[in-house]
């Protein structure tokens, strides 16, 4: 019981991803409304965001922007700097999920000008009845 | 429906967690990460580039490409929003 909870604290970080992630995907398919699934979406996005950010976290690492003349001399510790590749790779991914979502709005607006509404059932009842 | 939606939530969630018993525990430095390519550009970055910030010397520099490109993702985005948001004379 001991080693669970341990192994638990040493990797709490992941059940935090892991409860976000579901927040986002039980909004993205129990919601019926268009803006709440996209919400979930970006809540999902978000926290696969913070866990790739997690996996280049280093206890004790400080930021990594360093000392020019200190590190042109190779007197850089890689243990003292967290990993800043995750850090580009996920401004990347921000890029691409403000995107989706401003296209994803402007769908959206466009529906409502059309159905007057953004519940999902009340418009799939219209187009039958079309 | 709901209930479904939710049983759907909880069964991926459970395998999720099942799954990061594989995973890195928080803030080691010697997790496979941090461990193999990050190594080079902590250490070389500075040294090839000339720029004391990693983040900035990683996305102006060795990936510049991608940044550049970027630009395109986000002018076809504005581009189709403004696509879909044009009200005809007729509507």
């Amino acid at each position: 019981m001991e080693d669970i909870a341990a192994h638990i604290m040493a990797k709490y970080n992941y059940w935090i991803y892991v409860v976000l992630m579901m927040i986002g995907f039980y909004a993205m398919i129990g919601k019926r409304n268009l803006v709440k699934k996209l919400l979930g979406m970006n809540i999902f996005q978000t926290s696969i965001i913070l866990f790739f950010i997690s996996t280049g976290a280093k206890k004790g690492g400080s930021i990594p922007i360093l000392d020019k003349y200190a590190a042109l001399q190779g007197a850089v510790d890689v243990n003292q700097v967290v990993n800043p590749l995750p850090h580009v790779l996920m401004l990347t991914a921000i890029v691409v999920g403000v995107s989706v979502t401003g296209v994803a709005l402007a769908v959206m607006q466009r529906i409502y000008r059309k159905y007057g509404t953004l519940e999902e059932d009340e418009i799939l009842l219209k187009i039958e009845n079309e | 429906m709901k209930s479904l939606a939710l049983l759907a939530t909880l069964v991926t969630g459970a395998l999720l967690l099942y799954g990061t018993a594989d995973f890195a525990a928080w803030g080691d430095p010697q997790s496979p990460p941090n461990r193999n390519i990050s190594v080079h550009y902590v250490e070389q970055a500075v040294k090839e580039t000339h720029v004391p910030n990693i983040v900035t010397a990683v996305l102006g520099d060795y990936r510049g490409y991608d940044t550049m490109f970027e630009l395109v993702v986000i002018y076809s985005a504005g581009m189709a929003v403004m696509g879909i948001l044009r009200r005809r004379e007729d509507q």
